[in-house]
């Protein structure tokens, strides 16, 4: 189970955020802005950019509270998702104005695959479903993990991932296709 | 081939959907079987939670104080817009509510107009003219008020005054006919107030029938027998009843001169016209 107290506490606030109430705005904000900011830096790669996205998330966040009962989910994950549309459409606005800058994308994806150990978490308030995932992540070799997690974070297809990377197509789809496989077995026990 | 029937391949189709990579026609296809089958749907719903716990694993960053500087000022500032146009909302009803009220307190003046000696018609057009000149300092009115927000009881004591007005308008007029004769002189004047079902003539003229003959009211509809609406008594004002959905359709009234308590509506008008005019809805 997750921490009850935690998950309710945050629900509380965004009935409260839905009722226009800046106090709980302020609450949710200091309770969940880390995390999120996270979310939004690994997907633009950039500190400008990722505050632009958190801030355009929050106000987000801010209009659609009264949405969240409805779509049953965990108030970290609907607001995950948020921040990660959010930042993908940043991504995509961008790069329909100017060709991505390739240089900023280049490093960001340098650091990304030089780290070697899986992301360290704090898993006193991760869910269940989180836990799982980064238990059965570990378990992967760190180049095809993190070529996966890049695949979800920036929501890349095979050939994007392959010119980002400056890697083969083919190896790309294989990493992809290996670590997709080990983490598909991976989950089935945690199911 | 029936993807729901092979849960390997589907549960490897679903992981790569909910990872982004599944594309293009495949990535529509299995939409499409999702929408279909129970099954499909649940082995991608699951896959896509299971991915998005994702968003939970990059460690914590704390982000620059100016973003939640930059939250907050959008709040107030869209907070504040929020109070201004329901602030504005209710000026411009108060707008609305005084205008309503000076339109019927028009309806008056227009009424006096036609009510009063100088009835001839173009007293109407001056009635007219006298509406718009209203009517135009009423649209003044009501843009200032718009414009002063804040000013509320500047406003309230206008709607009193208005109010005022609208109860000496109480008689609200619906219909209007000036009758002339061939001279063109208004001999009669007709009201008609559906919501009291009322139609009142009023002699205005100095015409007066020989005692042995009476006047008798008709409507004239288009392409139809005139309709008898009743017999004139010598008094200067005349009160008949008006059947309102009737009158709505009557273009235009005529004055017969027939003998002495009116001829039957069959027989139809046997005297000379003497008066006639159209019956016109007061549209303010």
């Amino acid at each position: 189970m997750t921490t009850p107290t935690l998950d309710d506490n945050l629900i509380a606030l965004i009935e409260r955020v839905a009722l226009q109430d800046t106090v709980a705005m302020r609450a949710l904000y200091d309770a969940t802005s880390s995390k999120l900011y996270a979310v939004a830096m690994r997907v633009v790669s950039n500190t400008t950019h990722a505050e632009d996205v958190l801030q355009d998330a929050y106000l987000n966040i801010w209009r659609i509270a009264g949405d969240y009962r409805a779509s049953l989910s965990p108030p970290m994950a609907w607001m995950g998702v948020v921040v990660r549309s959010r930042a993908l459409d940043f991504l995509r606005k961008r790069s329909s104005e100017k060709s991505l800058a390739a240089a900023d994308i280049d490093d960001t994806i340098g650091e990304t695959l030089q780290g070697d150990s899986p992301d360290p978490m704090d898993a006193s308030d991760a869910s269940e479903q989180a836990w799982a995932l980064h238990e059965c992540l570990r378990k992967i070799e760190a180049q095809p993990r993190q070529v996966l997690t890049l695949a979800y974070f920036k929501d890349l297809s095979h050939g994007e991932l392959a010119e980002q990377l400056k890697l083969p197509l083919g190896t790309v789809k294989t990493w992809i296709r290996r670590s997709l496989e080990q983490l598909r077995s991976c989950m089935a026990r945690f199911a | 081939m029936n993807i729901g029937h092979n849960p390997e391949l589907l549960d490897r189709l679903a992981a790569s959907y909910a990872l982004g990579t599944l594309r293009g026609g495949a990535r529509r296809r299995l939409e499409a079987y999702a929408r279909q089958s129970a099954t499909v749907r649940t082995s991608l719903l699951l896959w896509q939670e299971r991915m998005h716990a994702m968003i939970e694993l990059p460690m914590p960053i704390q982000p620059s104080p100016n973003v939640w500087k930059r939250i907050e000022n959008t709040l107030t500032m869209e907070l504040e817009t929020l109070r201004n146009s329901k602030a504005a909302i209710k000026t411009e009803s108060l707008a609305q509510k005084l205008l309503l009220h000076a339109r019927q307190a028009m309806a008056w003046w227009r009424g006096a107009a036609l009510a009063g000696a100088v009835a001839t018609v173009a007293a109407v057009l001056v009635g007219v003219q006298q509406g718009n000149t209203l009517k135009s300092e009423v649209g003044q009115l009501s843009a200032k008020l718009q414009s002063a927000q804040g000013e509320v009881t500047q406003a309230a004591l206008a709607v009193k005054q208005a109010e005022a007005a609208a109860q000496q308008a109480a008689q609200q007029l619906q219909y209007v006919a000036v009758l002339s004769d061939d001279k063109s002189a208004a001999s009669v004047l007709v009201t008609v107030d559906t919501s009291k079902n009322r139609m009142t003539l009023q002699r205005v003229g100095a015409y007066q029938e020989a005692g042995d003959k009476s006047l008798q009211l008709w409507a004239l509809p288009a392409g139809g027998k005139p309709q008898s609406l009743g017999v004139l008594s010598g008094d200067k004002v005349i009160r008949l009843a008006a059947d309102a959905s009737r009158v709505k359709a009557l273009p235009t009234l005529a004055v017969s001169l027939e003998p002495k308590g009116g001829v039957s509506e069959d027989t139809g008008p046997t005297g000379p016209v003497l008066f006639k005019g159209a019956l016109l809805q007061t549209a303010l």
